[in-house]
């Protein structure tokens, strides 16, 4: 393992190389790479992510691991020269994953692509985490973990379905830092049910206090789809009023980074150089290969595609051992959804996550990336009202949101789409 | 040489909306063999997609149809196919007046309804043969008895010779065909007397401009003659006359009792006038035939384009649509809220719909109607009498002496049970009550007068739902009156909504200004500051809501499962925005402009 505190810094700057690489054709474009696990102990009702609920045992390690193993040897293809900087374990839960046979995934992607000093990210449920646990996911090669805090009040964790508590919740990030993890990130959620404005900022620096590296604080959002969205539409889901989320949100920014963190993206905070390099990688609009079930990828070939693997298991496993047997078999089988993201809409999605992160975009370097006009009339028109109305910061080419203006960053970005 | 008058039949079809009388109309076309089975569409004189997918007769169509009687002669059948709706009542009586027997058609599922009396009412104006078919009886809740009965109780008609028929199945046709050869006279015309002939339809033809279908009373009319319209006194010449067999046929002339169609490089259809009377400009008919009157639009309403780019495309459309029909009016409007658009009348608001629907449809347009509103006449101080036909445009109120506004006469069908929920809801429109007759133990006719501005306001949707669809209405113009009018005013910040201004009685403008404002609080969605909503007779602000300011707009998560939806979710959020107007500062979707349909 390379020095993980030097890494994300060494990282960043291979990645604003790479915006130069891009126009040169002979150093090929990084590639992030997302690996989806999609058990759970159980399924919690805010979330709209692929998982499905299952006991331990249930769980087919091994066979997965090969399965995944298979789709990678079809998917990597083509692209074994591309850089790999940052490899994601996303759920799901994969710490409930045998470590061992994670493992054996990530020594798979890692005898196929250059990866040294890649980010290693593995999401974590502290129901699913001890001390044994993380140091094998260590030992595995992992560098870096995202644990499910989600909050430390009883009753919200309660309303939350979350299966562990407060202390249990404090305590796995405790572990992860003290086996040595390098890098340790929090999910939070805000804006739950009464919750007041001070609670959910108290809430934050405690776990910051833990002495992470990252923290992801988000507002509860409700996703059509899932059990609040069920509850929201007939109206019987309580629901923080938005004024007091909007006060949650701009007094966790003040306490965070007080306390020195770095307000990077609209809901994602780091400590000086330890922003996540997979997420920004998606923020500035780069590839990512999606590996398992019911995992999304965007890799460009000749054209930019998007898929979406299969979200039933039972399908992916089935389909991935055919493979084994039959090497002709389509490997587009197991693709739910599919699209060709041509110029102009890959512009919009730049614009879309661009826009989120604190540094913004720059139309230069998106024109120079993408065969497209960035600043048409309509676009022209839209960001000079947009700024007379303090929405947006406009210097030259590069396009920034002021931080008082997050809040509002959705109505801002569509009218720049 | 025309055709000997005694073996012509001119007929018509009325019917109240959806009784059958186009499909009816097919069947007797594909007896007489002038449709082939293989040519047959649906509904084949309903011309316009709009009118076969509504099942109702816009223009009239008509047809010359040649049948073997069973007394042996070959007789020439003209079909005329009536508008079917309250609306066209003029054009409709202009096609009776060019007939001289008609088919009563009544569903025998459904009874006597208003329109079959009114449409009978005028017939009989007419002095035509009526016919009475009871139709749809393949149907098994056809009940021909009770149908028959209302015929005779309700409009006066004996019904011992009314004939049962199905346009479905084509029973009873050829007997319909017989009953217009013996019961229809044959037209009585001078064919020695000077040329007069009543146009009844006119429309517009790329090649040869508008084309009128007329009916030969007197003299003939022949190609090359030089002609004189009465009514607009222009002249012109004849460059081709025809018939529709249904597919157009030259002819050479036509005579007393003919009916067909002449181009004379008549520029638009507004030069040829339903109603007019064509004579020959060497040998004028000292008088023209009765009943000629210029149609006026009753309801008016601003048609704006969604995107404001498509305003010249909105001009050319309504140009073209104007082109077929004259009734249709249009002229340049502004309002601060919706930019530039029309001004459109029309002569009701089933009218307006169609228009609307072929704007839409035909031209493609994305479009904001704003609500439809009558013509009023203010009376100012000063003894000026202006008509308003723009609520918006009403004159303050110091300088008002006071407001009229147009009344009529609404009469109503309606079955026993629901008496009460229909003369309530008349009550409740500001209505008179001008008579309840019992025409049979289960059938009742209401007449009540009643404000036009509370008629075109979903009067006709809110007495279906009061009679669970039972209930059918006809309405006649009576009059102006005046009554305690004002202007309410709907306003955003400060700033009028001038496309929601409306006219109402003095005594429900307070709740009517309290529904807007509840109305527009729910459509006007959040912004960055604070909304207020006001509703103001003059200066007077009577009701006020709140939006409040918007706090967030954010996406809290968006990763690489993400993409695809949030973008969107995004783009979605971008058109809505883009057909947002604007108020003052304040952005409006185009729903809230529709508001005032949507109170209860």
């Amino acid at each position: 393992m390379s020095n993980p505190t030097a890494e994300p810094k060494k990282v960043q700057t291979s990645d604003k190389r790479t915006a130069h690489e891009s126009s040169d054709t002979c150093t090929p474009e990084p590639l992030g790479i997302y690996v989806h696990f999609p058990w759970c102990l159980n399924k919690c009702p805010y979330c709209d992510f692929l998982s499905v609920a299952a006991e331990r045992p249930e769980i087919p390690h091994a066979a997965y691991a090969t399965a995944v193993i298979r789709e990678l040897d079809r998917r990597a293809r083509g692209l074994t020269d591309r850089p790999v900087r940052s490899i994601f374990f996303g759920g799901g839960t994969p710490s409930l994953w045998e470590p061992d046979e994670l493992g054996r995934v990530l020594e798979a992607i890692e005898a196929r692509f250059e990866s040294d000093g890649a980010e290693v990210t593995v999401e974590c449920n502290p129901s699913s985490f001890d001390r044994a646990r993380a140091t094998s996911l260590r030992a595995a090669g992992v560098n870096r973990v995202s644990i499910g805090v989600q909050g430390l009040d009883e009753e919200r964790l309660r309303f939350l379905g979350r299966l562990h508590d407060g202390p249990r919740a404090l305590a796995s990030v405790r572990t992860a830092i003290d086996v040595g993890l390098p890098r340790v990130n929090a999910d939070l959620i805000f804006g739950v049910a009464a919750q007041p404005p001070e609670q959910a900022i108290d809430e934050a620096e405690r776990v910051a206090a833990l002495g992470l590296t990252h923290l992801s604080v988000y507002a509860l959002t409700i996703e059509p789809g899932t059990s609040f969205g069920a509850l929201a539409k007939k109206g019987r889901l309580p629901l923080l009023d938005e004024s007091h989320v909007a006060e949650s949100f701009v007094g966790l920014d003040e306490r965070l980074t007080s306390l020195g963190f770095e307000h990077y993206e609209i809901s994602n905070y780091a400590r000086r150089g330890e922003v996540a390099v997979h997420n920004v990688s998606y923020w500035r609009g780069r590839d990512y290969l999606g590996l398992g079930c019911g995992a999304w990828g965007t890799v460009t070939r000749e054209r930019r595609f998007r898929y979406r693997n299969t979200p039933s298991p039972e399908r992916y496993l089935a389909l991935t051992d055919e493979w084994a047997t039959a090497p002709d078999i389509d490997s587009e089988e197991i693709v739910a959804h599919g699209e060709h993201i041509d110029d102009e809409t890959a512009l919009s999605e730049r614009i879309m996550l661009g826009l989120r992160l604190a540094e913004g975009i720059d139309f230069e370097e998106i024109t120079r990336d993408l065969d497209v006009v960035a600043w048409t009339r309509a676009r022209l028109d839209a960001a000079e009202a947009l700024a007379e109305r303090g929405r947006l910061l406009c210097d030259g080419n590069r396009l920034r949101l002021p931080k008082h203006a997050w809040l509002f960053a959705d109505g801002t970005i569509s009218e720049l789409m | 040489m025309p055709t000997d008058s005694s073996r012509i039949r001119n007929f018509s079809i009325i019917a109240h909306v959806d009784h059958g009388k186009s499909t009816l109309a097919d069947r007797i076309l594909e007896l007489t063999g002038a449709l082939t089975a293989r040519e047959r569409v649906a509904q084949f004189l309903d011309k316009m997609e709009i009118e076969r997918e509504r099942g109702i007769t816009i223009k009239a169509q008509s047809v010359r149809l040649r049948y073997q009687a069973k007394d042996g002669q070959e007789y020439q059948l003209q079909l005329i196919d009536t508008p079917g709706h309250v609306d066209f009542s003029y054009e409709v009586s202009r096609s009776l007046s060019a007939c001289e027997g008609a088919l009563l058609v009544v569903d025998a599922t459904q009874g006597v309804q208003a329109q079959t009396v009114a449409n009978a009412y005028l017939a009989l104006e007419h002095d035509l043969e009526i016919v009475p078919v009871l139709n749809k009886i393949d149907l098994p809740s056809a009940d021909v008895n009770t149908a028959a009965e209302q015929i005779e109780e309700v409009v006066g008609l004996d019904c011992s010779g009314a004939i049962m028929a199905s346009g479905k199945t084509g029973e009873g046709v050829d007997e319909i065909l017989e009953a217009v050869v013996k019961h229809v006279p044959p037209p009585v015309g001078d064919p020695d007397a000077k040329l007069r002939a009543l146009i009844f339809d006119s429309w517009y033809d790329n090649y040869r401009g508008a084309v009128a279908m007329v009916r030969v009373r007197d003299g003939t009319i022949r190609k090359g003659d030089k002609v004189k319209f009465m009514a607009t006194g222009r002249t012109y010449e004849i460059t081709e006359i025809g018939c529709f067999g249904p597919h157009p046929v030259s002819l050479k002339e036509m005579g007393p009792g003919e009916v067909g169609f002449f181009a004379a490089n008549i520029k638009s259809v507004e030069d040829a006038k339903t109603g007019d009377t064509v004579t020959l400009m060497s040998a004028p008919a000292p008088e023209a035939l009765p009943g000629f009157r210029e149609v006026k639009p009753m309801v008016f309403a601003g048609i704006f384009p969604s995107d404001s780019a498509d305003y010249e495309a909105l001009r050319d459309a309504l140009s073209k649509l104007h082109l077929n029909d004259s009734s249709f009016q249009f002229e340049p409007d502004t309002s601060e809220a919706l930019g530039f658009g029309f001004r459109c009348g029309f002569l009701g608001l089933l009218h307006m719909e169609i228009i609307q629907e072929r704007l839409e449809r035909e031209y493609g347009l994305d479009l904001v109607t704003t609500a439809p509103s009558v013509v009023y006449r203010a009376h100012t101080k000063e003894g000026e009498v202006i008509d308003v036909d723009n609520p918006s445009k009403m004159p303050p109120v110091g300088d008002l002496e006071h407001i009229d506004e147009p009344i009529m006469k609404v009469t109503i069908h309606v079955p026993t049970e629901f008496v009460g929920a229909t003369v309530a809801l008349c009550e409740e429109r500001r209505g008179t009550q001008v008579g309840i007759q019992y025409a049979t133990k289960a059938h009742v006719v209401i007449v009540y007068e009643m404000p036009l501005a509370e008629v075109i306001l979903d009067f006709h949707d809110k007495l279906k739902s009061a009679s669970r669809g039972y209930a059918s209405m006809d309405y006649e113009l009576v009059g102006y009156r005046t009554d305690n009018l004002v202007k309410l005013d709907m306003l955003l910040n400060g700033e009028p909504m001038d496309a929601l201004s409306v006219i109402v009685h003095r005594d429900t403008s307070y709740h009517r200004g309290r529904a807007l404002a509840a109305k527009l609080k729910e459509l006007v969605p959040r912004q960055a500051y604070e909304v207020a909503i006001q509703a103001a007779i003059g200066s007077k602000i009577i009701s006020r809501e709140t939006v409040r300011a918007l706090r967030k707009d954010v996406t809290a998560k968006c990763y690489g499962g993400d993409i695809t939806r949030k973008r969107k979710l995004l783009e979605k959020q971008k058109e809505g925005k883009k057909r947002m107007k604007q108020v003052g500062k304040v952005e409006v979707p185009q729903d809230a402009f529709l508001a005032i349909l949507k109170i209860d």
